[in-house]
């Protein structure tokens, strides 16, 4: 016999993102979601600003990888909550990973938890994982054209921090091309331009995230 | 780019939907996949087809059926629909705030079960 169904492939994921949702807001920790390429400078990125906060607030991190475990030992140097999930290949991390390390975490301790995603561009803005914010990191030496070629994760990022903006003189790089797209396709986008080598806009960053998350 | 992880959901929610319904085999499942969803229809039956063995829909066929990408420009206010798997600024006026209205579904539609 034919049976209507009418069901969303990703209903598992995205019922397991809400349960994670409901244990975060019953936690009252702010969760959010860290997404670029591989190399953009997110575990950089992160590093730095635990440097600035962590006196401030409580910050926890997940780190997703498809392998290793080289960025949770960089965090874990800080003195701060850190699990690492390795995927085993998967491009992007979904609810159930994250789920299934929670208990590892002090959660209810926490302020801020930072889910470190995949390096990947595409299928991690695709995957709810129960947080509440998605920020996107691009590098300048990415080139000016990835907002448009990959408009979902640029659309579903409440902040884009460009980064490595001390490499701008060696570059033929148009940043406010990107800043430009980025606007257009997501008109409520902040954005930041960020070097960790020099520290430049990471008080401008820090302080809105610090709002952001209070 | 993570079709595995597709197939996997899709193969779980047909087997709950069907052994809701008080059966015990599937025969094939239709599913809608926009063009815009990020999934090869390809790969996608290529990963069903690996991972089916096991379960109550081992010799069930994958029915895909292609979604076009539909949206609404919030600047010329024209809907509109295109061929290609992405849409990157309104066909009409090259506007960048779009609305997409269809395109990036990932739905079963239906099964046959017996």
């Amino acid at each position: 016999m034919k049976l209507k169904v009418t069901r969303n492939i990703l209903t598992a994921n995205e019922k397991i993102a809400e349960g994670n949702q409901k244990i975060f807001a019953d936690a009252g920790v702010f969760v959010l979601n860290l997404m670029s390429s591989p190399g953009a400078g997110k575990t950089t990125l992160l590093e730095e600003t635990i440097k600035r906060i962590k006196d401030r607030v409580k910050v926890g991190v997940i780190e997703g990888d498809i392998a290793g475990e080289d960025d949770a030992i960089r965090i874990d140097a800080l003195n701060v909550p850190v699990v690492q999930i390795n995927t085993g290949g998967a491009c992007h991390l979904d609810a159930n990973m994250i789920s299934s390390v929670l208990d590892d975490l002090p959660i209810t301790a926490l302020d801020l938890l930072v889910i470190e995603n995949v390096g990947n561009l595409v299928c991690p803005a695709e995957f709810k994982l129960g947080e509440q914010m998605k920020v996107a990191v691009l590098s300048i030496t990415e080139g000016h054209d990835k907002p448009l070629k990959y408009p979902v994760m640029f659309q579903e990022s409440g902040a884009l921090v460009i980064s490595k903006i001390d490499l701008k003189p060696f570059l033929d790089v148009d940043v406010e091309k990107i800043r430009r797209d980025a606007v257009s396709l997501n008109p409520s986008i902040r954005i930041f331009e960020v070097s960790c080598k020099t520290g430049e806009g990471l008080d401008a960053w820090v302080a809105w995230l610090l709002t952001t998350i209070s | 780019m993570h079709e595995v992880s597709i197939a996997e959901s899709l193969l779980d929610v047909a087997v709950d939907n069907c052994r809701q319904s008080g059966h015990t085999r599937i025969n094939s499942i239709q599913v809608l996949i926009g063009k815009a969803s990020g999934v090869m229809p390809e790969a996608l039956l290529f990963a069903f087809d690996s991972m089916k063995e096991d379960t109550i829909a081992r010799d069930a066929t994958l029915d895909i059926v292609e979604v076009p990408l539909r949206g609404h420009c919030n600047v010329c206010g024209k809907d509109f629909e295109v061929e290609d798997r992405y849409v990157l600024a309104c066909p009409n006026c090259g506007g960048l705030q779009y609305t997409v209205s269809s395109g990036r579904e990932l739905t079963i539609a239906e099964m046959e079960v017996e």
